[in-house]
């Protein structure tokens, strides 16, 4: 039982890191390196919420906010006029990343933070004792999937993202402010990203380098997702198995690269991934 | 008020270094059906993407009822009273007959106004609103395109080869719409066309553009045919 809700519960926490790149690469076809950076960003909203006395509780909007609001400066200021040169965009936001990293570790330092856990405790799950903020998490991400296909087919917001990745020379030939939809878009990636680093926070260590070990499995996860909502969820959930079955039976070390290099080996093997077109 | 609805002069534009666009004037009268034709590769797709703000002008003037508009982007021509019905990718196929209308529409309160328009010259399309636009046959789409492009009442339409690839029955219900469009609203039509017939069936006045510039125009007449022909032969 346990392992059957370490499997769910990892899935979650997958499908949550990987959400805000998911949005920026499905509308903008833009890889976010800065992603690390933004749930760094939303892991130290937390320490910085905490430390002012705050309820953690509270980390989440403001992480929510405060993402949002670097994200579309991101966007006009960085993004925007490298859309037609993704390889330049990805330097860009790589380098954006590292200026971040650099600037909490001026604020903050870089010895790790240990903010208050947003839950804690255990929950009986069929005999079996297990953590409460997990299944959080677990909830947290089916709320998160739900909202994003309600988001993308049943708002406006939703189908001019639609029409976007689909083809933007014609969104734009039928009046559509292409340019706004981009930076709505690249301000709810940041801001999911934020977020998801508040999460984090109970699961991992709070550090100003602390994005960067989550950053290529959720680039990776990504990749083999296309911009199916669908596939990602099923993507984190056989990835965030394998993880879980290596780390338990063979070596936990091992475990920690399961989801990059079986993506790896499915992209070479299937290019499209779980992506059905 | 000036009696064209669109004059262009001197009109250059292109895609990179390339000018494909060399000095077209043109003008448009109100209520007026023009059909320009040309070989493929002269320019005529290029002329209606600059009309619509998609390329940009290198030089000369567009005005529509006198006023320049050289340089505006596309939402604010479909503001101000523009349809286009474009050629290449004009549909999003993965997405309904409904979602597609309602991409056209600035506000989706504006929807049961824009399909009464659309029941009026193409009424099927109101009973599969909901099925997948990629699972529509090629006639079916074009109406579709039309429809898309004629829903907000548009002043102007540019339409861009609208009767390619389509059975001569569709061509005269696309025909039947646009001349119906015409006598109820005055429109004025742009007809960028390869099929003669109803080109000239269709229009008021024809042109020819032959790489980049109008080279003939007239009068469509039982005359004009044999002309434009000449024209159009290789």
């Amino acid at each position: 039982m346990a392992l059957l809700l370490d499997i769910a519960t990892t899935a979650a926490l997958l499908f949550i890191v990987a959400a805000g790149l998911f949005v920026i690469f499905g509308v903008l076809k833009i890889i976010n390196f800065a992603h690390a950076a933004w749930l760094t960003i939303g892991a130290y909203t937390t320490v910085l919420a905490t430390g002012m006395g705050l309820d953690p509780w509270l980390s989440l909007p403001l992480a929510l906010l405060v993402g949002g609001l670097l994200g579309a400066l991101t966007e006009v200021a960085i993004v925007r006029p490298l859309y037609r040169r993704p390889l330049d965009a990805i330097l860009a936001t790589w380098g954006l990343g590292v200026v971040i990293v650099q600037l909490i570790t001026l604020g903050f330092g870089r010895d790790m933070q240990m903010p208050p856990a947003l839950m804690g405790g255990t929950v009986n799950m069929l005999g079996t004792p297990y953590s409460s903020y997990r299944l959080f998490l677990l909830a947290a991400a089916v709320v998160l999937g739900v909202v994003f296909v309600l988001v993308l087919e049943r708002t406006r917001l939703g189908l001019n993202a639609q029409a976007v990745i689909m083809n933007e020379t014609l969104a734009r030939a039928l009046g559509m402010n292409t340019g706004r939809v981009r930076m709505i878009t690249f301000m709810l990636g940041s801001a999911i990203a934020a977020v998801a680093g508040v999460l984090l926070t109970p699961l991992s260590s709070v550090d100003p380098s602390m994005g960067i070990s989550w950053l290529i499995g959720a680039f990776m996860l990504v990749m083999v997702s296309g911009t199916s909502v669908a596939a990602l969820a099923l993507a984190c959930l056989c990835f965030g198995a394998a993880q879980v079955l290596v780390s338990t039976w063979v070596s936990p070390i091992l475990g920690s690269v399961t989801v990059a290099v079986l993506c790896a080996v499915m992209l070479r093997l299937h290019p499209k991934g779980f992506a059905r077109d | 008020m000036t009696e064209n609805k669109l004059t262009i002069d001197g009109l250059v534009s292109g895609y990179g270094a390339l000018d494909i666009l060399q000095g077209v004037v043109l003008a448009l009268k109100r209520g007026e059906i023009l059909a320009l034709m040309g070989r493929n590769g002269m320019g005529k797709t290029t002329l209606l993407k600059t009309l619509m703000g998609l390329i940009r002008t290198r030089g000369g003037t567009i005005a529509l009822d006198g006023r320049p508009v050289a340089g505006k982007p596309p939402s604010w021509l479909l503001a101000n009273g523009v349809g286009y019905a474009p050629q290449e990718l004009p549909l999003f196929q993965d997405l309904s007959i409904r979602d597609n209308l309602r991409l056209a529409l600035r506000h989706d309160r504006d929807l049961p106004r824009a399909l009464e328009h659309v029941s009026c010259s193409f009424p099927f399309l109101l009973d599969r609103l909901d099925q997948k636009t990629g699972t529509l046959s090629g006639g079916e789409q074009k109406m579709l395109i039309l429809s898309r492009a004629m829903m907000c009442e548009p002043d102007l339409l540019l339409i861009d080869e609208i009767s390619e690839g389509v059975q001569p029955s569709v061509v005269q219900r696309i025909a039947a719409a646009l001349r119906a469009e015409q006598e109820r609203r005055g429109v004025s039509i742009l007809l960028v066309e390869q099929n003669l017939a109803f080109a000239l069936d269709v229009a008021d006045r024809w042109a020819v553009m032959k790489l980049g510039r109008i080279v003939d125009g007239g009068a469509c007449e039982a005359a004009s045919r044999q002309t434009v022909l000449n024209h159009l032969s290789i």
